[in-house]
């Protein structure tokens, strides 16, 4: 049986956030959304350039190491999307990802995975932007192609946590 | 969603906050939204060896992580930094913020110690929300076997109705009633009572 030990280390951060000054919640969530935009274009010019290489990788032949490189790829897509309200194009990239992760070597998968990428170049065409009724349609196309892929976390945690 | 006070002041510009991510832009972003919530001082790390190196020089009161930093892992890096012991860092607050979550790194990312996870996209106020929980988490650290960290339980008030749980000491059937009468006073204080026994 391991030796369990606790103790209270000290939480500088709680201090910091407390000491007089700063900023209401309401002025740093602003500011917050302004920093942001400050970064909008070359955050849109990195995620088009990742969108290339989704397109590159994906004319490869089809390998592990292809497929991981297009997971972490398409990862990025759907963090940094979604942080400019991109909700869609976000939801495709996990979409792919969760392509990608099964591992599934059904006929379709290259179909799949080639539809997932032409559907984040649509969607970050201009005339999208403004149609969020055809980007809508778009996502809920690809959604039942991914829905038997997907594997729910429903692993029984061990008792560990008793710890 | 929020259960943010607008009106409530929050002060970050003494802290020092490192930020491990995978791109320079996702940094970049979370850079931005930091310097919004008045944080004046942040380093950015897109790998994590660079992280670790800069962990052992500088001390940081929050740490924002997504473990699929390339050149090294997330994981073990929170991991080492926790089992290093050496202060402040290995006692700070840690955030472990993950995009799409692999089947397979379920387990690993509850064993890394961080103190809370954010699902990815972030949003500038689900980030304040976590960062301020952080701040105010209470749970003691614990260490056990391999583990240091936050202790990792909850209040723990059952499974869900209508759902057989999660834990495997989770009971499925329901308890029912007590079938025998309640102690009483005298009972109950003679379970506390020091006894001399006689073997």
């Amino acid at each position: 049986m391991s030796v369990v030990r606790r103790f209270r280390p000290e939480n500088r951060l709680a201090k910091l956030i407390a000491t007089p000054g700063g900023v209401t919640i309401a002025d740093a969530l602003q500011q917050a959304s302004v920093e942001l935009e400050s970064i909008r274009e070359s955050c849109m010019d990195a995620l088009d350039e990742k969108l290339r290489l989704l397109t590159l990788l994906n004319a490869e032949p089809t390998t592990p190491a292809r497929d991981e490189s297009m997971y972490y790829i398409s990862n990025e897509v759907f963090g940094e999307a979604g942080v400019f309200g991109l909700e869609e194009l976000s939801s495709v990239a996990y979409s792919l990802c969760t392509m990608l992760d099964a591992g599934e070597r059904a006929p379709t998968r290259g179909a799949i995975i080639r539809v997932h990428i032409e559907a984040m170049r649509a969607l970050r065409h201009p005339d999208m932007a403004g149609d969020k009724t055809a980007r809508a349609a778009v996502l809920a196309g690809l959604r039942g192609l991914t829905a038997r892929y997907a594997q729910p976390v429903d692993e029984p945690l061990d008792d560990e946590l008793s710890t | 969603m929020s259960d943010l006070d607008p009106k409530a002041r929050v002060n970050l510009s003494k802290a020092v906050v490192l930020i491990v991510e995978t791109t320079k832009h996702a940094a970049e972003m979370l850079g931005q939204i930091l310097k919004g919530f008045g944080v004046l001082e942040t380093h950015r790390c897109v790998s994590a060896a660079e992280a670790e190196k800069l962990l052992k020089s500088k001390a940081f009161d929050l740490i924002l992580v997504d473990p699929d930093v390339k050149e090294g892992d997330g994981y073990a890096l929170l991991r080492n930094l926790r089992a290093s012991m050496v202060e402040p860092n290995c006692f700070a607050p840690i955030i472990l913020m993950s995009g799409h979550a692999r089947v397979s790194k379920v387990k690993q990312a509850r064993d890394t110690g961080a103190n809370f996870f954010v699902s990815k996209p972030i949003a500038p106020n689900v980030l304040l929300e976590r960062i301020l929980w952080v701040a105010r988490d209470k749970r003691p650290f614990v260490e056990a076997g391999k583990y240091i960290g936050p202790d990792r339980r909850f209040k723990f008030e059952g499974p869900p109705p209508d759902s057989d749980g999660r834990r495997n000491s989770d009971l499925k059937d329901p308890l029912g009633d007590a079938f025998d009468p309640n102690m009483s006073q005298n009972e109950i204080d003679d379970l506390m009572k020091p006894q001399r026994v006689i073997v």
